[in-house]
């Protein structure tokens, strides 16, 4: 029997304290607000729109994971929420506020390591508190806290080069964490590491998302790491891009790695690869041509 | 480390065949000077007559080619008279090393033949000054031009363009205007070389800054940074190093102009030196002054690479100690950095 012939619970029952949780969230006032959001790239004539009319509401202290095939907007609109890109229609709120424009207020995590390779572990975390105008020794402080939180307060005085890369966004982390942002978006931040790496981290960002009032907008294409870390996920698709369905995760919390044989896992992670991957109907998938390179007569299947 | 391969195309040297290899590309060509100078029966196109013996227009210490030496011995043999004798030599521009290296010593020591000529670490000293000085007005203006073109698209349009075009203009072109403008003495010469470094150093520091990784600065964005902290805390930080790099070649550059620039206006420094020996055919002390150039030039370079590694610290890849003290200065390597670390844990475990 298959995985897949399993009798699966439906990913969208939920259990009951799973849903007292969400009533529980809801409740909280939203945090950022994305609304009728449009980016399209290239001049008039050859326009390549990404996503139109996208809308989001993202509450205080949710952990919100967006997934979908490569290529579907997830970096864009991370992009748009930090300031970085402008959309090209639409706009964001956050806390009710219209924002354009980067600013501390949205900390960001990226896929690449850009932590200042000039500065000390330490004097990176302090960055932000420095831009904000904040006292040499009181960022001093400040900083050596979220390092300890992060368990690198023995490399404060390294360079990021010195580290390897699950401890260098271990400091981005840190460093985004410090500012105080209302929101943390993550932009594929594991996707550099290895299996292992990624998995301690990801229970580093859950124990650390524990302790720190921050809200949390998490960018993947690993489909485990968003039904692992997740309180609800967003499936973006292409052609039309947009969001095609935002789940809840019927995963209780709190999460351990031997939640991932657990029936609502496994519900929900069918869920998300038949959005990802859509079972296409009659045909079966296309194969390759044969070409035979070898005679050796060690056929491998 | 034993099957090592000399040639391997990606992987480092070992330290000691670094050292070897570095030896070698100087003893090479030194080896060659050598045999040159004292294999006689390799070139060596002179006779040093010791005896002039029957052929009148030879006189002793006289240097004739060999071909001359060998028909008047013919000559001579025929007529049965006297067989005129000598050493095979080089012409006098090739000194033997030895005599060259003696030079090195010989021309601090020896006072200048007129009163007013000056001595040749008065010479070399007048050069290094020229070159600081030019140097120093050019990057004075070109460092910040350099970043400011490179951080911001507006600065790079509004000059580069002129700079580009003015950078093909030869420097020395500019000599004679250089003398009418600012006289005979050293103005004209620094402005040389300011002319010669200035629009290369532009264009050469706002490529670098413009190398700057953008993902730095959207994260120092996202971090608070605006404006001009973006600047001094992100752009110049993070191509500093590479500036640096450009500067310590720029000043390399310098260097090839100043012999140019010396002879602008009144001849002076090392050029009017080297002239002045070479008008009195000490060629020994013409190769001591050049090679003073090129040793001055090596020693700064390589002493400003070893600075590099002390003012960067964060661009030391492998954090080895030093174990030796003479050689690492031809291959700079960081120095240990203070190993605070364990310091604070053996406090800590004294307690
Ligand atoms: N600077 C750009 N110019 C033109 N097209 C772009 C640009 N950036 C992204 N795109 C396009 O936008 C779409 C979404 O890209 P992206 O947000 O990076 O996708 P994802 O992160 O989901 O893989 C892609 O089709 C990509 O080609
Ligand atoms: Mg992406």
């Amino acid at each position: 029997m298959s995985p897949s012939e399993i009798k699966l619970p439906d990913y969208r029952s939920l259990a009951p304290a799973v849903a007292a949780r969400f009533e529980r969230i809801r409740e909280r006032p939203v945090i950022l607000s994305v609304r009728d959001l449009k980016k399209s790239f290239g001049a008039n004539g050859s326009t390549h729109v990404v996503f139109d009319h996208l809308s989001l509401e993202i509450h205080r202290r949710e952990f919100i994971c967006a997934v979908g095939p490569s290529g579907c907007g997830k970096s864009t609109l991370a992009r748009i929420v930090a300031g970085l890109d402008e959309a090209s229609g639409g706009e964001i709120l956050l806390n009710g506020e219209s924002v354009a424009g980067p600013g501390p207020d949205r900390g960001m995590v990226f896929q690449g390591y850009t932590l200042f390779p000039w500065l000390t572990v330490k004097r990176n975390v302090m960055f932000g508190l420095q831009m904000s105008g904040k006292a040499p020794s009181t960022a001093d402080t400040e900083a050596r806290q979220w390092l300890d939180m992060v368990g690198l307060s023995k490399f404060e005085e390294s360079y990021p080069h010195e580290l390897s890369g699950g401890m260098k966004q271990r400091v981005a982390i840190a460093r985004a964490l410090a500012n105080n942002p209302r929101i943390l978006i993550m932009d594929e931040p594991f996707g550099a590491l290895d299996a292992q790496t990624r998995a301690q981290m990801q229970n580093y960002l859950l124990q650390i998302w524990k302790k720190v009032d921050v809200t949390i907008l998490f960018i993947t294409h690993d489909l485990d790491e968003a039904a692992f870390l997740s309180d609800r996920i967003i499936v973006m698709g292409v052609n039309p891009g947009g969001i095609r369905e935002v789940i809840e995760n019927p995963v209780p919390r709190p999460r351990s790695p031997a939640q991932f044989i657990s029936p609502e896992f496994l519900a929900l992670k069918k869920r998300l690869e038949h959005h990802i991957h859509p079972p296409v109907e009659g045909e079966p998938a296309e194969k390759l041509p044969m070409i035979k390179l070898t005679d050796a007569g060690d056929e491998v299947e | 480390m034993a099957n090592h391969d000399w040639l391997g195309l990606k992987q480092e040297l070992p330290r000691r065949r670094r050292l070897l290899l570095t030896a070698a590309s100087f003893l090479a060509p030194l080896l060659v000077w050598c045999v040159l100078s004292y294999v006689p029966w390799v070139w060596h196109p002179l006779m040093h007559i010791t005896d002039a013996g029957s052929v009148d227009y030879f006189s002793t210490g006289l240097d004739v080619p060999r071909a001359t030496f060998f028909q008047e011995v013919a000559k001579a043999q025929a007529a049965g008279l006297d067989v005129p004798q000598g050493d095979r030599v080089n012409p006098p521009y090739l000194p033997a090393p030895h005599e060259v290296v003696r030079a090195f010593y010989t021309a601090f020591k020896t006072p200048p033949r007129l009163q007013d000529e000056p001595w040749l670490h008065q010479s070399l000293g007048h050069s290094i000054r020229t070159i600081f000085l030019g140097f120093f007005f050019s990057s004075l203006i070109g460092l910040p031009l350099g970043i400011l073109s490179g951080t911001y698209r507006f600065f790079a349009k509004l000059q580069e363009p002129f700079i580009e075009f003015f950078r093909y203009l030869p420097a020395p072109a500019f000599g004679a205007l250089c003398v009418a403008i600012l006289g005979i003495e050293d103005a004209p010469k620094i402005a040389i070389i300011v002319i010669g470094t200035f629009f290369q150093q532009v264009l050469v520091i706002a490529n670098s800054v413009r190398k700057v990784d953008p993902a730095l600065i959207e994260a120092a964005q996202t971090l608070g940074a605006s404006k001009w902290k973006l600047v001094s805390r992100v752009v110049i930080p993070a191509s500093i190093t590479d500036v640096y790099t450009d500067m310590r070649i720029l000043l390399g550059w310098a260097w090839t102009y100043l012999i140019v620039a010396e002879v602008v206006g009144t001849m002076s420094g090392i050029t009017l030196f080297i002239n002045q020996q070479a008008r009195y055919r000490n060629f020994d002390n013409v190769y001591a002054a050049i090679a003073m150039i090129g040793i001055i030039g090596l020693t700064t370079d390589i002493f400003l690479a070893w600075l590099g590694t002390v003012l960067f610290p964060w661009k030391k890849k492998n954090r080895k100690p030093r174990t030796h003290t003479l050689f690492p200065l031809f291959d700079p390597i960081p120095l240990n950095p203070p190993k605070r670390k364990e310091v604070q844990l053996e406090a800590h475990v004294a307690q």
